[in-house]
C-alpha cells in the first residue's frame, strides 16, 4: 500500500508487465451497504471518466489501464510530486497551461495542490481525480486556481497565472469570479499542507 | 474555586456549578418547542422567568449559597440575541452584586472543552454536531490558541435539518431521537449526497426528502435521511483525521447525543486504531455546567472581564475565540 485517503486505498502492482497503481475505494463499515456500494461505484466510473476526459483535452495524466467496479488501474508516474521540489519557479508556466486545458474542457480537478502534481520527465502530471467533476460552473474552476494560489508563493502564482490567462477561453469570467470567492469568508484558507 | 455558569443562547436556560473541574449541579429548563419554533422574544422572556427559578436551585444542589461562587461565566454567543441578553443580563447581576469576577464564554469551546475533559482526550479531531452549527474543528496555536474550522455545513446544521423534517412531517419533539426512533423500522431509500473535501450541504438532502414525503413510508425517509446525513459528515470527519494526522476524536453537541452517529464514528476510530470520546448526553444539550467548566478554566489564567466590557455577539464564530485549554 502507499497511500489511504478517506475513501480509497492506492497500491502499487504489475499490470501487462508494466508498473501500474490500483486504487481501490474499498467498503466503509460505517455507512449502511446501499449508500456505501452506491457510493463508491458512481465515484470509481466518474473518477475514470474524468481522467480519460482530461487525457483527451491534452493534459497530462497517468494512463488509465483498467477500471472495475471499485478499482482504477493506472500507470504508475514516476518522478518527484511538486510539493517535495525546492525551486519550482519555472514549471508553473506548464501548471498554469495545464490547468487551463483541463477547464476549456470543462474538467475541475476539486483538489488542485502541489501534493497532486507529479514532475516527471519535465511534463507535469496531474493526479488523484477522486474530488473531481465534469462541470461548466465558473465557480468550480476558480476554486481550482484559488487552491493553488494558497498553496504556492505569489511569485509562482503570477507566472501560473500569466500562462493560464493565455490559454483558458473563460480567463476573464473565472477570474473575476476568484476575486468574489476570495471575498467570501466561507473560503477562509483551511487547508493542511 | 466555585464558578457558577449561565447559560441561554438558544430554548434551554441552564445553569451549572463547578468546582476545580467538577460539576456541582447542572440545571435547566427547557422552552416548549412541541406546537412552535423558537420566537426570539418569547423565549428570551421565558429565560427570564425562570432565571431566578432555576439559579436557586442549582445552587442547593450543589449545596452551596451566593458567598461561595467566585466567578461567574456566561454564554457570550452565539446564539439568539435577545436569549444571550437574558443570561449576559443574569451574570452581571451576579457579578456585580457580589463584586465577583465575569468571564464571557464563546459557547462552542464550551461544548468541546467539557467534551474534550469527559472523553479524557488531549488533542483530537472534534466534530461539533448541533442544531445551528456542523463542524470539524481541530485545536492551533498560532496566531492566537483557537479551534480552526477544518470543515463545515455550507447552509444549516444537521439538527436544523432533521428538525426541520420532523416537523414537516407533523412529528413530536425532541426531534432527532423521534426521527431516530422512528428510522428503525426503516428501509433505504435513495437520497442525495453532498461532501465537498470536508465541508458538506444538507438543504438538497432535506428538499428531496420533504418532495418523497408524500409517496415514500415515514419510515423509510426518516431511515435514509438520517443514514444519509450521518453517512456525510463521517466521510468529511474520517478525511479530517486522516489529513491532519490526529489519533483522537471527539463528538460533541446535541446531535452527538445520537447513539447511531456515535457507532459510526466509533467503527471509523476502530478502523484506525485511534481513541473516540464524548461527554454524557446531560453534558451534549445545551447546559450550564459547560459555559462554569469552561469559564473556571479562564478564571485559573486570569481571563475575566469588567463589567462594562461584557457584551454578547450572535454570530460568535468558533475560530475566533481565544482557548483556554
Amino acid at each position: 500500500m502507499i497511500g489511504e485517503g478517506a475513501e480509497a486505498k492506492v497500491f502499487e502492482t504489475s499490470l501487462f508487465g508494466t508498473c501500474a497503481v490500483v486504487k481501490l475505494r474499498h467498503v466503509k463499515s460505517y455507512r449502511i451497504r446501499e449508500i456505501d456500494e452506491n457510493l463508491r461505484k458512481t465515484r470509481t466510473k466518474k473518477e475514470a471518466r474524468v481522467i480519460y476526459r482530461a487525457y483527451k483535452s491534452g493534459v497530462v495524466v497517468p494512463r488509465l489501464l483498467g477500471v472495475g467496479k471499485f478499482t482504477v488501474y493506472m500507470e504508475k508516474v514516476e518522478g518527484t510530486m511538486l510539493k517535495d521540489i525546492l525551486d519550482t519557479y519555472s514549471d508553473y508556466a506548464r501548471i498554469g497551461r495545464t490547468l487551463a486545458k483541463m477547464h476549456n474542457a470543462d474538467v475541475v480537478h476539486g483538489d488542485f495542490t502541489p501534493a497532486n502534481i507529479i514532475i516527471s520527465k519535465g511534463r507535469a502530471c496531474v493526479i488523484d481525480f477522486g474530488l473531481s467533476e465534469i462541470s461548466d460552473s465558473i465557480e468550480d474552476k476558480a476554486i481550482d486556481l484559488l487552491l493553488m494560489k494558497r498553496s504556492i508563493d505569489t511569485k509562482s502564482y503570477m507566472k501560473m497565472l500569466a500562462a493560464y490567462r493565455k490559454e483558458s477561453k473563460q480567463a476573464k469570467q473565472i477570474l473575476k469570479r476568484l476575486e468574489g470567492v476570495e471575498k467570501r469568508g466561507r473560503y477562509q484558507v483551511r487547508s493542511l499542507a | 474555586m466555585l464558578v457558577i455558569g449561565i447559560e441561554s443562547s438558544a430554548h434551554t436556560f441552564g445553569v451549572g456549578i463547578v468546582s476545580n473541574g467538577r460539576v456541582l449541579a447542572n440545571e435547566k429548563e427547557m422552552y416548549d418547542l412541541s406546537t412552535t419554533g423558537m420566537i426570539p422574544a418569547k423565549v428570551a422572556n421565558f429565560h427570564a422567568k425562570n432565571a431566578g427559578k432555576v439559579i436557586v436551585r442549582a445552587l442547593s444542589k450543589a449545596g452551596v449559597s451566593f458567598g461561595d461562587i467566585e466567578g461567574v461565566g456566561y454564554t457570550k454567543g452565539p446564539g439568539i440575541g435577545p436569549c444571550l441578553q437574558v443570561g449576559q443580563l443574569a451574570a452581571k447581576a451576579i457579578a456585580s452584586k457580589l463584586k465577583l469576577k465575569i468571564i464571557p464564554v464563546n459557547h462552542s469551546v464550551a461544548h468541546v472543552e467539557i467534551s474534550r475533559h469527559a472523553g479524557k482526550l488531549d488533542d483530537p479531531v472534534v466534530l461539533y454536531v448541533s442544531g445551528g452549527n456542523s463542524q470539524i474543528l481541530k485545536f492551533a496555536s498560532v496566531p492566537f490558541p483557537h479551534y480552526r474550522i477544518l470543515g463545515e455545513t455550507l447552509d444549516v446544521g444537521v439538527g436544523n435539518m432533521l428538525d426541520s423534517f420532523a416537523r414537516k412531517l407533523k412529528l413530536t419533539p425532541a426531534w432527532g431521537s423521534t426521527v431516530a426512533r422512528i428510522a428503525k423500522a426503516g428501509r433505504y431509500v435513495e437520497m442525495p449526497y453532498t461532501v465537498k473535501g470536508m465541508d458538506f450541504a444538507f438543504t438538497g438532502l432535506l428538499t428531496h426528502a420533504i418532495e418523497r414525503s408524500g409517496e415514500e413510508k415515514a419510515e423509510d425517509l426518516c431511515y435514509s435521511l438520517q443514514e444519509t446525513a450521518f453517512a456525510m459528515l463521517c466521510e468529511a470527519t474520517e478525511r479530517a483525521l486522516l489529513l491532519s494526522g490526529a489519533k483522537e476524536l471527539c463528538v460533541c453537541g446535541g446531535v452527538a447525543q445520537s447513539e447511531r452517529l456515535r457507532e459510526m464514528l466509533d467503527a471509523i476510530c476502530k478502523s484506525h486504531k485511534m481513541r473516540f470520546g464524548y461527554a454524557r448526553n446531560e453534558f451534549n444539550a445545551d447546559n450550564g455546567a459547560m459555559i462554569a467548566f469552561a469559564a473556571e478554566k479562564m478564571l485559573k489564567k486570569g481571563c475575566s472581564l469588567p463589567l462594562s466590557k461584557c457584551d454578547i455577539k450572535q454570530k460568535y464564530r468558533i475560530d475566533s475565540a481565544v482557548v483556554v485549554r
